[in-house]
């Protein structure tokens, strides 16, 4: 499974995909605020269910002025999103062992009733879902500032240990009648300092580059069957 | 007034239908049954027998008076409807006649008209269901070659990187012999204008996909398709080209006008520029303001990439494109009236290059709106040219596993649950459930639970606020099995992004093999009949241009000279 469909199981379906018009032009400046920052989170689903197994995952996070960038724990699979110089956001999926990107089109997303909000891509969590959640002790985690929220939805209990500096979450616990979702974080460091970088944009801008749009025609291209085949077997 | 189509139909005297219908035929080259009968439904709530009859005998009489023209072509205009297959075009056909008010059936679209019709056998020398790069080599060369390869012959392998074996190998393009002619030519398309369709015609290279330098491997000495439209030589140059692409044509240091994105070039090629400093009187343009500015008078060389890459789909273009597009009709009238100053003529492609991508994303609905801007655009061309002097032709590349089924009475939506003659309430199948008119057989529709979409009918765009990372509302990894069948009902199955159920679960539905059509009129048209391989299309073409005899000429002197 990707990060983005461990993230998903994290935050349910709100994660990175918002349909806030324009909020994300709205965002510039608060994106030149926000610290340059590295991460290295670990994701773990635990059923409720004996007869299941749980499963974990590692993954990095980097976030800088116009970039946010995931990549998994073997560096194999990553994600990056970069605001344009007119506001667009592109979004490009990284298969950096095949030095090959998909890209999804900005011209594409209103058609497909897409629109990413940028300070949720930033934060993961944007003010409103913070809002929601009910502050229940101050402390302190990897020397930095920090806020326990708790709340509940319909059926299910959400707690964040939320770094107010970073506007990044130490944790996210979410349990329900089948599963407790459980992200922490367990390294952070300035991006300048980070013991792992993310990949570079010039070197992905040298990537192959495929269209999402061009898959259903590229059915006999290696790269292409292995990816589906992949993630075929991931389900 | 007297209206004398109708009056035919509905005069009680004979003589009176039989004097008017030889004053019509005057009046009337080609009036086929579809047609007179669409008039007659105008007037009429149900053609009566006599109706039909007429009709029918009238098709006749039209046929009867079809004289072949065995003019030379001045003009040649091949239109492509990528993936437009015959169920692709029924539908369409249904389709635009409702949106049109009528019952669908009757109606026809633009090229159906044409007088002549063959079918063309589209597979290529490797593959029994094709792809679109040797199908439009077939067509564009007059040989079959292997999957991928673009107008360049079998003995190249797939993706080979060297220039030497990929010109050793090289076929000539009817646009590349109609440059040689002193003919204009152009490329239009709503696909990247570097993509398998329009690059055939005047590129060369074993691997479709090297669309831009940084798509070459390390070390291939052949050029990008991108490089080879810019750098055609052949008699001062390509004079239109229109389509999307823009990013493989900008350097990855510049940044796209439209949306901020980095260009793909690493040869640091302006290739947008360059095409405006090496031609004479030229153009570049990206947005529909500056398209509509172009004045066809004063351009000789027009390059218009009006997205990074593929353009949009017609049902979406004037409401999402950022900087406003032209459609494939408009582009096409442009392209006519540049390349008609040409007083020896011109041969232009146009392609529908996004039916086939909405049929590879499960949607019919944007297939049928494409497929009726395409017959827009043929309609356009129709009305700009003389058909005794251009041989229009509308074929497809290749068809898609696209089905219209069940028993679905006259006039029922074609979008729509099938519902039977006479019933107040949509057909069920074996499960007690209603089913659409239209499916496909394979693709994303899949009722089972994907990693995208939960289990039921899926739809083209995302919900709002659920994670989706297509460029394609629903481009799934993965499937669960389905449990039994969705419930239907006409609002969801009408919607334009609902996703027609499907049989085998794939991430994008495929091609398929049966057979196209091609409609033609003008100079030499009538040369496609019955069942033929798709590289006939090109000896058409060849022989109206009157390329072939020149061929046969020169053969005839090498023999000569030879003995």
């Amino acid at each position: 499974m990707k990060i983005s469909g461990f993230l998903k199981l994290v935050f349910g379906l709100g994660f990175f995909c918002f349909s806030i018009p324009g909020l994300a032009d709205s965002t510039s400046n608060i994106d030149q605020q926000w610290t340059e920052i590295a991460c290295r989170y670990e994701i773990e689903v635990i059923p409720h269910a004996k007869s299941k197994a749980s499963s974990n995952n590692a993954w990095f996070f980097w976030r800088k002025p116009g970039m946010i960038q995931t990549q998994d724990a073997d560096g194999r699979y990553g994600e990056i999103w970069e605001r344009t110089s007119n506001g667009s956001i592109q979004y490009r999926k990284l298969y950096h062992a095949d030095r090959t990107a998909v890209e999804y089109m900005p011209a594409d997303m209103p058609t497909n009733n897409i629109s990413f909000d940028w300070i949720k891509l930033s934060s993961m969590l944007n003010q409103q879902e913070l809002n929601a959640l009910n502050i229940v002790k101050k402390t302190q985690v990897f020397g930095r500032s920090a806020e326990l929220r708790k709340g509940k939805t319909d059926n299910q209990t959400i707690e964040v240990l939320w770094l107010t500096a970073d506007n990044l979450p130490a944790s996210i616990v979410k349990k329900d009648k089948t599963s407790s979702v459980e992200l922490r974080l367990v390294e952070i460091a300035p991006l300048s300092a980070a013991r792992k970088k993310p990949a570079d944009v010039e070197e992905i801008a040298n990537y192959r580059h495929i269209d999402a749009v061009d898959f259903g025609d590229m059915e006999n291209d290696p790269f292409v069957k292995k990816v589906m085949n992949a993630e075929e077997h991931h389900h | 007034m007297r209206n004398p189509i109708t009056d035919v139909f509905f005069s009680d005297s004979q003589a009176y239908k039989e004097k008017h219908i030889m004053q019509l035929l005057k009046k009337l080259s080609v009036i086929t049954v579809s047609s007179t009968l669409a008039a007659c439904f105008v007037q009429a709530a149900e053609p009566t027998p006599e109706n039909w009859f007429n009709a029918g005998h009238q098709a006749v009489i039209d046929a009867m008076h079809l004289n072949p023209n065995e003019r030379h072509a001045k003009n040649v205009i091949l239109f492509i409807g990528d993936g437009m297959g015959i169920s692709t075009i029924t539908a369409s056909r249904i389709y635009d006649g409702q949106q049109k008010g009528g019952l669908g059936e009757e109606n026809s679209l633009s090229f159906e008209k044409l007088p002549y019709l063959a079918l063309s056998k589209t597979y290529s020398v490797d593959q029994q269901t094709p792809d679109s790069a040797p199908t439009m080599t077939a067509i564009v060369t007059g040989v079959k070659t292997i999957g991928d390869s673009v107008s360049v012959n079998q003995f190249v392998v797939h993706s080979e990187p060297s220039a030497n074996l990929v010109n050793a190998n090289k076929l000539t393009t009817i646009l590349e012999q109609a440059k040689e002619h002193d003919l204009s030519v152009g490329v239009v398309s709503t696909a990247r204008i570097t993509h398998a369709t329009p690059a055939a015609t005047y590129a060369h290279t074993a691997n479709r996909d090297w669309e831009g330098d940084s798509d070459l491997p390390a070390g291939a000495t052949v050029a990008d398709i991108a490089a080879q439209l810019v750098d055609f030589n052949i008699n001062g140059g390509i004079d239109v080209a229109l389509g999307g692409g823009r990013t493989r044509f900008i350097p990855k240091t510049a940044t796209d006008p439209e949306y901020g994105v980095a260009g793909k070039r690493k040869d640091g090629r302006d290739l947008t520029a360059e095409w405006v400093n090496k031609h004479s009187n030229a153009q570049y343009v990206w947005n529909k303001a500056q398209f509509d500015a172009i004045d066809p008078n004063t351009t000789d060389h027009l390059l218009g990439l009006f997205e990074p890459s593929h353009v949009h789909y017609e049902a979406d273009r004037v409401a999402h494109d950022k900087a406003g597009e032209p459609s494939l009709t408009e582009m096409t009238t442009k392209a006519i009236d540049i390349l008609k100053k040409n007083s020896n003529g011109y041969f232009l492609m146009v392609e529908g290059g996004r039916i086939d991508h909405a049929h590879h994303s499960g949607n019919a609905y944007r297939a049928l709106t494409d497929t009726q801007q395409l017959s827009a655009a043929v309609q356009a061309a129709m009305e700009k040219t003389n058909s005794e002097d251009t041989l229009i032709i509308v074929t497809a590349d290749h068809s898609h596993v696209f089905t219209i089924g069940g028993y679905p009475q006259r006039g029922n939506p074609i979008l729509g649950l099938t519902q039977g003659v006479g019933a107040t309430e949509p057909d069920l199948d074996m499960l007690g459930l209603p089913y659409t008119t239209l499916n496909y057989a394979n693709g994303t529709g899949y009722t089972g639970n994907s990693n995208l979409q939960p289990a039921g009918s899926k739809s083209f765009k995302s919900a709002a606020g659920a994670w989706t990372s297509g460029s394609e509302g629903h481009n799934p990894a993965s499937f669960l099995s389905a449990v039994g069948r969705p419930l239907l009902n006409n609002a969801l199955v009408q919607s334009p992004d609902y996703l027609q159920e499907v049989v085998i679960p794939l991430g994008a539905e495929t091609h398929a093999a049966e057979d196209v059509a091609i409609f033609a009129r003008g100079p030499k048209a009538h040369l496609f009949h019955g069942v033929m391989e798709q590289n006939v299309i090109y000896h058409v073409m060849a022989e109206a241009l009157g390329f072939a005899e020149q061929h046969d000429a020169e053969e005839h002197d090498e023999a000569h000279e030879g003995n």
